[in-house]
């Protein structure tokens, strides 16, 4: 059957089957269950539940201070913050390159509360790949950027982006006997930064 | 047919037979259903959030074909590739048709219950084609040649001493070597070099948004993610009823997903894919393989509402104590047990009678799907089309009287209560039940709950 063809038939099929039109919920989602002051101490507490370390920070010399003691600087590193100038390495056209970076450090655009997940788009990806073939993976999420759950999350994320994820911890695995190993085939360890806003 | 009606109880049986894997099993998949409790009990309004989830997938069966071309054209601004296929034979074939064009001979797929449906793995590999799959838990039983037992969770069905036997064998760890950590390091290396010489990428879809010609695809592991954006090609494979209307609809069903499958408040990686990404080719397969028809049964087009959670399945008492593989079908568990004899009813008669009709899976499923009355409807239809192995056909005429005269279904019940004090090995005879094989029924009450009642109102009152 021509792929045309099939389309029309399934098309067909389902307007021969469907139910009468039902209604859309009258509203979508819920206010979070928290109040707005505790947006920044709910999401650094849910980052460490996702196996991820979670840091406080008042500007981004302190993310680099935090980074130089924590990981080999000198191994491959890439940044895409702006004002956080430590990267050593220049991705090439062949992706598979990346398989080198012992670091990335990106920054996220909304964080959620209830469950500590990150927005990460291509624009501050630059390459798709980069957060998940890294070993260590930070994010740098700025306080104001904070929401409390996800129905507040998607009014404040760029749909018209071509790619983009959230981001909530470390990969990870629990296919041996439901045992949780951190590190299956993404970054093996998850930084994130929580940068105070200006004037705090 | 006497036999393809019985296959779901000799799986049982022999699944049973490893006493201590099978605890192991049910009591491993209490926990998770534990913790889905756990997770659900931490929002309070997790009921009208499954009630908004509902009613959304309700509203979108309705208008599914207006939906669909909605997505369809979005995602082809996108420049994304769309394709329909009406079965699964059309699926691989359009597949394995994109993959000619590219001269791929490498491929990695994550994980896609539709693709499992469409026996999409077989029919790349008789082509010459090495398909390997990137999630652990499936990569685990491809290397032991055997399909999931668990939509969720791939390989619940071994222990440790298997995979690492298993990987002994093919990936060369140490010999006797059980530690999890130790084992997921030897898949991670095995796998990197594998997404790295990787031609074309295959995914699932979790969600597709009408509005924005995107789709959702969600994993722990990131293996989706490596997978797609290091391959030159992105073949992503759904059935039609995957579709949402608009992107405010994902924080509704993200919130609900992994809470019910595994208790985490929402998966590692929820990564939204919208145009291919430089350089690169995105397909997008919208696949029907008999949900129209399922879409045009007033009885069972509900069951189209499934995210695939396989919350109904950890709390399933059969599927606990029969293990996934019992079921012989893609998806197992109640969810499973409605869609698979859609597909081939002679084959999957057995399914809907693998079940206690408890109701345990009506009440986690996150979409409010009325899985053990589809259940018992499905027993109806098997049974009218003749297609039920006798011993099971009696049992459930029987019932079919009984609930319709209900002074018939008051006086059985007392006297079986009094029949099985008496004779308690006639209801555990297989021949006579076929759910007492290995199973000792329950002792039964000396009252039942409707005589308790009375003799309290009369009691109260007189
Ligand atoms: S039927 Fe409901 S509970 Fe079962 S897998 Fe589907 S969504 Fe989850």
């Amino acid at each position: 059957m021509a792929e045309s063809t099939t389309r029309d038939t399934i098309l067909a099929a389902i307007r021969r089957g469907k139910p009468d039109v039902q209604p859309l919920p009258a509203t979508i989602g819920f206010a979070p269950n928290m109040a707005s002051d505790q947006f920044a101490d709910t999401f650094l507490t849910m980052v460490k539940n996702n196996g991820g370390q979670a840091i406080r920070v008042t500007s981004l010399d302190e993310v680099n201070a935090f980074l130089g003691n924590e990981y080999d600087l000198t191994l491959p590193v890439l940044s895409r913050v702006s004002g956080l100038d430590i990267s050593n390495f220049t991705p090439a056209e062949d992706l598979r390159l990346l398989d080198d970076l012992h670091l990335v450090v990106l920054e996220g655009k909304v964080g959620v509360a209830e469950n500590a997940a990150i927005w990460v788009d291509e624009p501050v990806m630059g390459i798709r790949a980069l957060p998940f073939i890294t070993l260590n993976l930070a994010l740098v999420v700025s306080e104001k950027n904070i929401v409390g759950n996800m129905h507040q999350a998607y009014p404040r994320i760029d749909t018209s982006v071509g790619f983009g994820a959230f981001i909530a911890g470390p990969s990870k695995t629990a296919d041996i006997e439901q045992s949780l190993v951190i590190g299956a085939h993404g970054s093996k360890t998850l930084t994130v930064f929580l940068l105070a806003d200006a004037g705090h | 047919m006497e036999t393809a009606s019985l296959k779901h109880a000799e799986a049982a049986e022999a699944f049973l037979r490893d006493e201590e894997n099978a605890d192991w099993h049910n009591e491993t998949l209490w926990f998770v259903r534990s913790k889905r409790d756990r997770a659900a009990h931490s929002l309070p309004e997790w009921e009208q959030l499954r009630e908004q989830a509902s009613q959304i997938k309700t509203h979108t069966l309705s208008r599914l074909d207006d939906y669909l071309i909605q997505l369809e054209e979005n995602a082809k601004k996108n420049g994304i590739t769309v394709h329909w296929a009406a079965n699964g034979d059309e699926h691989n074939r359009i597949v394995h048709s994109i993959l000619q064009q590219h001269n791929a001979s490498k491929i990695v797929k994550s994980k896609s219950m539709l693709t499992e449906e469409c026996h999409l793995n077989p029919y790349l590999i008789e082509r010459g084609i090495e398909v390997i799959d990137t999630d652990l838990g499936e990569r685990i039983i491809q290397l032991r040649n055997e399909p999931p037992s668990h939509i969720v969770m791939p390989a619940i069905h071994l222990k440790k001493k298997h995979i690492g036997d298993l990987f002994h064998q093919h990936l060369g760890t140490e010999a006797g070597a059980e530690d999890p950590q130790y084992l997921t390091e030897a898949a991670r290396i095995h796998l990197r070099q594998k997404f790295l010489m990787a031609d074309v990428a295959i995914t699932g879809v979790n969600f597709a948004i009408a509005e924005t010609g995107g789709f959702v695809v969600c994993t722990n592991e990131g293996n989706a993610d490596l997978g797609a954006h290091l391959a030159k090609v992105h073949i992503a494979c759904m059935g039609i009823e995957k579709v949402i209307p608009k992107a405010e609809h994902l924080g509704v069903f993200l919130r609900l997903l992994t809470r019910s499958a595994t208790g985490q408040p929402i998966t590692t990686f929820s990564s939204h894919f919208r145009k291919p990404g430089p350089g690169q080719e995105m397909h997008l397969v919208l696949v029907d393989n008999g949900r129209t028809r399922q879409l045009a049964s007033p009885d069972f087009r509900n069951s189209l509402k499934c995210i695939r959670c396989g919350a109904c399945m950890n709390t399933c008492p059969v599927y606990r104590r029969s293990g996934g593989h019992s079921y012989h079908t893609a998806v197992a568990g109640p969810i499973g047990s409605i869609l698979a004899p859609n597909i081939d009813m002679k084959e999957y008669a057995d399914l809907p009678f693998a079940s206690t009709l408890c109701g345990s899976c009506s009440n986690v499923c996150p979409v409010k799907i009325d899985i053990h009355q589809q259940l018992y409807k499905w027993r109806q239809v098997l049974g009218e089309a003749g297609a039920v192995e006798s011993s099971k056909k009696m049992g459930m005429s029987g019932m079919d009287v009984l609930f319709s005269h209900p002074w018939l279904y008051r006086f059985a019940g007392r006297a079986g209560r009094w029949l099985m004090q008496k004779f308690p090995s006639l209801a555990n005879k297989p021949s006579l039940n076929p759910w007492a094989i290995h199973r000792d029924m329950p002792k039964p009450p000396a009252q039942s709950f409707r005589d308790w009642y009375a003799e309290q109102n009369k009691k109260t009152n007189g």
